[in-house]
């Protein structure tokens, strides 16, 4: 169990039509490890998140999730596994309320959804939780008003609460800082740096202080590919790294 | 022999669905718009018709009439209604159904509750003989063949001309066709007229061998919609296909088992929401 | 609900109660038929307010449960106490063949219920020989329940107000449950809800067999109110006016549907005794509802107090917002 990869992903390919989003990736992350993915735009990796949590399917290749095949599994059942996520584009509940959209997470991964007799409002233990997660992230004040009302920087929290409302094992934040003020972003990396250790996270980001800052181990994609694996250092150092952003590739 | 006459039954209504289907689709498929007022049409395109074949006793001038008049109907409704809704089709439903109410009611308050029918030309009257000893009411033949015309027609515009080119990249992809500078607006109006047209068409082709009466406009719309369903939203071929099994369904079900023809025709849909719930040959978005 | 709606819902009620005692039977038909018709439309709600799908057949539910009482009362000479359970029944059990439409999202779900629907209507017509086709079924005795004498059409009002109440409630108590949050989240993101562990699928599912059984109840108050069913209680008219009486009165709330109720009943009432083009005012008020009134009438009502300074304009669902599911209050 120790010695398992938190992902595993082997020989996965991702076509549309003709382009291939994502080719022939192999990767493993171990569990606790805090991996970067950086890369230009189109490189793959949001389409890669996508064939991990389950909400795209390969083309070919298979994904393993702590040792277990999940590659046929479908998306809700890999949450409910421990995948915890975040979106590029902001995808909370924009109509409900902070806590609703917080409960929502909670819920998600326990039988509490199917209830239907009782108030949301007497499950105070789930509502405790959710409080906690929302001081988590600094939104408590704001817990009973409409996500519509919430400023960009607010719903990116609250978009990061809700993947860590479940308690997962595994998180996958894509680009969590992006389109936030510098005060914000340092917010978000604290946030993730505190992390409790065994919660192993994948990183998705432009923000190469964030990036850097965080991980362990940084993967570079470019077209679909992984090009290049390291430490941030060694990342750093390397002038392919450099080439395949200025576009000389 | 009675499964060959069933079959040729099935396949005429088949004829009549597809001209039908093929509009609402590709107005779909285009534009996004889901259109209930389509069966209205046929109903309306079917009396406006008759009335002009009454007075004429011309059936081509009926047919002609009888697709115009649509033509202007749905100008009117696409252009000061339909527009207004965007893309929301819970509104789109809404807001044809009550055109239909409206439609409907006008058209009771002109051509009466009794069922009519529109009397074929002479030449398309009597039976015909076909291969293997049947023998066909020649109408209904007849139609079959202009259905097949039609379809190959819209098929050679819709594949292999340069205006069907450019609804076709419409269909995939409609910000892509703006950006080309070419005017979508224009291009609406060019398929929705196309489908109105199609649909007063097949009210007066329609007419002339199943009557036309209050509550034919739900009628006809329904097994259209199912025809949709099957063949997939925004597919011409899957208007050809899911006609062309909606009907042999409804014949052989109205034969085998009459008391349950309407059931009969979920038997496909049934089937089909099990494995493609977007049809035959729907698509991803 | 604020203080100011349990006020509302309270003077409503009892003014509810009061009717028999102070009008005639017309008054009490027409609020029979307002309460029977909200629950149907209370059904319809539970899917297009709460969980974002709309189905355009649940007169199928409607007509399958007052077709199955009506036949056992009739035909079989069976009590009420057998009859009334047994169409329930035969509607939850169409709702669990039919819940295969969930397969289906956004417009082909709507084409897809409405087909059903008119496949029920279809059967109603052709298979005569059971149903009575065209003639329907009449001659429906007022219900038995036991030691309860429903002898007249006051009784029964009486009846048909406690059942809808009880329902009612029972319908909130789920909308405020974490099934009911289930449902609105999935109204709001079905792609988000997968990613939160919801299997959405199974969910909508329960959802659609719950509406069904919610249709089929007002379809056995429906029966007994009528005491005679026909191929047109299960048409096509029937689900619209269901879905014109969500929308006109707001979706998403419980009060709403009723709302919309009487207000469409109210209004074919009055006028079908002055026009006869009646079916043309209906169309006209769908189409001035889709275009002006898109969040019926209690959003209308939030919009006003909104701009009074009263609070937000908060609406329950985006449902009927024209352009691309865009929030313009």
């Amino acid at each position: 169990m120790t010695d398992q990869n938190a992902v595993e992903v082997a020989e996965l390919t991702k076509t549309f039509g003709g382009v291939h989003a994502v080719e022939r990736v192999s990767m493993k992350v171990p569990v606790g490890q805090r991996r970067a993915l950086i890369g230009p735009n189109g490189a793959g990796k949001t389409t890669l998140f996508n064939c991990i949590t389950g909400s795209m399917r390969p083309s070919a290749g298979r994904i393993f999730l702590f040792g277990k095949d999940v590659t046929e599994m479908p998306e809700h059942q890999r949450t409910v596994m421990g995948v915890g996520r975040t979106y590029q584009i902001t995808n909370v509940f924009l109509k409900l309320s902070v806590m609703e959209n917080v409960l929502l997470a909670i819920q998600g991964t326990t039988r509490q959804k199917w209830i239907p007799h009782r108030s949301v409002e007497n499950f105070s233990e789930s509502i405790a939780r959710a409080t906690e997660e929302l001081n988590r992230v600094g939104l408590a004040p704001r817990a009973s008003v409409s996500v519509r009302y919430l400023s960009y920087g607010e719903r990116r929290q609250l978009e990061l609460a809700l993947a860590l409302a479940s308690r997962p094992r595994l998180l996958l934040l894509d680009e969590p800082a992006s389109g936030l003020s510098p005060a914000e972003r340092q917010r978000i990396a604290e946030i993730i740096a505190q992390l409790p250790r065994h919660i192993t996270v994948i990183l998705i980001e432009h923000d190469m202080s964030v990036a850097f800052g965080l991980a362990d181990q940084v993967a570079v994609l470019h077209r679909g590919r992984v090009i290049l694996e390291g430490t941030p250092d060694e990342i750093r150092a390397n002038p392919e790294v450099r080439e395949v952003y200025l576009g000389k590739v | 022999m009675n499964w060959a006459l069933q079959a040729l039954n099935g396949i005429s209504l088949g004829a009549l669905l597809f001209l039908m289907a093929s509009g609402f689709t590709l107005i779909f498929g285009l534009a996004r718009v889901v259109n209930m007022a389509h069966g209205a049409f046929y109903l309306l395109g079917g009396y406006f018709g008759l009335t002009v074949l009454r007075a004429t006793g011309n059936f081509w001038l009926a047919l002609l009439i009888g697709g115009v008049s649509i033509i202007v109907i749905s100008y009117f409704i696409e252009r000061y209604l339909i527009r207004r809704t965007g893309e929301n089709h819970l509104a789109q439903v809404l807001l044809t159904v009550g055109i239909v109410y409206v439609l409907a009611d006008i058209a009771l308050s002109i051509w009466g509750g009794d069922s009519l029918s529109l009397p074929p030309p002479a030449f398309a009257r009597g039976p015909i003989d076909l291969p293997g000893g049947i023998v066909y009411p020649r109408y209904r033949f007849l139609l079959i063949v202009f259905g097949i015309f039609i379809g190959i027609l819209l098929w050679l515009l819709y594949n292999r001309t340069q205006i069907g080119a450019i609804v076709r990249a419409g269909v995939d992809d409609r910000e892509m066709v703006n950006a080309m500078g070419i005017n979508i607006d224009r291009l609406f109006a060019l398929v929705f007229a196309l489908a109105a047209f199609l649909a007063g068409m097949s009210g007066v082709a329609g007419g002339a061998f199943l009557a036309l009466y209050p509550g034919a406009e739900w009628e006809i719309l329904v097994l259209a919609l199912v025809v949709v369903i099957v063949g997939g939203l925004g597919s011409l071929e899957g208007a050809m296909v899911g006609s062309l099994i909606v009907g042999l369904v409804d014949a052989y079900g109205r034969w085998l088992l009459p008391q349950f023809s309407h059931f009969v025709v979920f038997g496909p849909m049934a089937i089909l929401l099990l494995f493609r719930p977007k049809g035959l040959f729907g698509r991803e978005a | 609900m604020g203080r100011l709606g349990w006020l509302f819902l309270i003077v409503a009620l009892l003014v509810a109660v009061l009717v028999p005692q102070f009008l005639g039977s017309f008054w009490i038909s027409l609020v029979i038929q307002i309460m029977v018709f909200g629950l149907l439309a209370l059904s319809v709600d539970l899917l297009l307010g709460h969980t974002g799908i709309f189905p355009l057949g649940h007169a199928a539910f409607f007509a399958m449960a007052a077709y199955t009482t009506a036949i056992l009362q009739v035909r079989y000479a069976q009590p009420t106490l057998l009859a009334a359970p047994a169409g329930l029944a035969a509607a939850v059990i169409l709702a669990i063949i039919y819940g295969l439409a969930v397969r289906t999202s956004g417009v082909y779900f709507i084409l897809v219920t409405m087909a059903m629907g008119h496949i029920v209507w279809g059967v109603s017509v052709t298979w005569a020989s059971f149903t009575n086709g065209d003639n329907g079924i009449g001659n429906v005795p007022f219900p038995a329940l036991g030691s309860l004498a429903i002898g007249n059409l006051s009784s029964y009002y009486y009846l048909v107000l406690a059942v809808v109440v009880a329902c009612a409630f029972g319908y909130r108590a789920l909308t405020r449950s974490p099934f009911g949050l289930t449902l609105r989240g999935i109204r709001e993101s079905d792609s988000r809800m997968r990613a939160l562990g919801y299997n959405v699928g199974a969910h909508k599912y329960a959802a659609f067999v719950l509406s069904g059984a919610l249709a089929g109840m007002a379809g056995i108050l429906y029966i007994y109110f009528n005491r005679f069913v026909s191929p047109p209680t299960a048409s096509l008219h029937v689900s619209v006016e269901a879905a014109l009486m969500v929308i006109v009165g707001g979706t998403g709330t419980v009060i709403g549907p009723f709302i919309g109720s009487a207000i469409i009943l109210g209004l074919r009432n009055y006028v079908s005794g002055y026009l006869v083009n009646w079916m043309t005012l209906m169309g006209v008020v769908f189409i001035a509802t889709v275009l002006w009134a898109p969040d019926g009438v209690l959003g209308l009502m939030r919009r006003f107090r909104a701009q009074l300074g009263m609070g937000p304009a908060r609406s329950g669902s985006r449902m009927m917002v024209a352009g691309k599911g865009e929030d313009t209050t």
